[in-house]
């Protein structure tokens, strides 16, 4: 083979690879739009269900005339902190990489950990210790020295 | 008409039909032109198995499910009803392009050039 010929090869090859790789990238992007455009993908639609809740929940914990039967806006635990009724923090669930907001996650996990989902001991221990944390929130809510 | 429905064509299939290859034996002592390279390509069927073993090795290093982890995150943020088969490729197309395996790239290459070699006798 001529030198010329070995470059026009190599430019030949390339231009070639470069078909076939955005050839590809055109399959992925249809497929991911096909997705898409008709809700087949679940874990979507219920992030979507979720954020939706989210966003209710943290409105009606700033709506001010929310007033719930103890006034919990003034209620003080025993490090002098006072906590929103519903927690805000947005956490991310290591089960299924969605972001819940914490007064929600007790129903999300619920939801999220009866699918078939493998979890390592690691996982549950940190979901166990978040819902421990979760019920002390409410704890601290009913048990604060007013 | 929605444009969200319009495949994205690509340059290459965009070219106008080439036209039939001749039997002139000066033809074989010219650089092939990429036509005619494309020709031999897709008639040998040689096209679709560079592009399912392409498309196999991408799918083994998880290259395929971050495009589309990519995909879903724009989604996410656009809104589904939102999204253009255009969006999702000018998406991906920068990271996808850079992130493939050398040791992959390298072997598609290497048979593209056997391939080219085998038919410029």
């Amino acid at each position: 083979m001529s030198g010329p010929n070995e470059d026009n090869n190599t430019q030949l090859s390339s231009h070639i690879f470069g078909d076939l790789l955005d050839s590809i990238i055109v399959d992925v992007a249809s497929e991911c739009h096909r997705i898409a455009k008709l809700g087949l993908d679940r874990n979507l639609e219920e992030e979507e269900e979720e954020m939706r809740l989210s966003a209710q929940a943290r409105a009606r914990v700033a709506d001010p005339s929310n007033s719930s039967e103890t006034n919990t806006k003034y209620v003080v635990d025993i490090f002098g902190q006072t906590h929103p009724s519903v927690a805000t923090e947005i956490f991310e669930c290591m089960n299924c990489g969605r972001s819940i907001a914490a007064g929600r996650f007790a129903p999300h996990l619920e939801k999220c950990m009866g699918k078939v989902i493998p979890i390592s001991s690691y996982h549950i221990s940190i979901c166990l210790y978040l819902s421990i944390m979760i019920d002390s929130y409410y704890d601290r809510e009913f048990c604060a020295i007013p | 008409m929605s444009h969200s429905h319009k495949l994205v064509i690509k340059s290459s299939m965009s070219r106008p039909p080439p036209p039939p290859p001749t039997t002139n034996k000066d033809q074989q002592h010219q650089n092939p032109s990429l036509q005619e390279i494309n020709i031999k390509l897709i008639q040998s069927g040689e096209k679709e198995r560079l592009k399912e073993l392409l498309r196999e090795r991408l799918l083994e290093c998880g290259w395929i499910d971050e495009m589309k982890a990519l995909c879903r995150a724009f989604t996410r943020k656009k809104g589904r009803n939102n999204v253009t088969v255009d969006d999702l490729v000018h998406v991906i197309s920068p990271k996808g392009r850079a992130s493939v395996p050398n040791s992959m790239k390298a072997e598609l290459l290497q048979r593209i050039r056997a391939f080219l070699a085998s038919t410029a006798d």
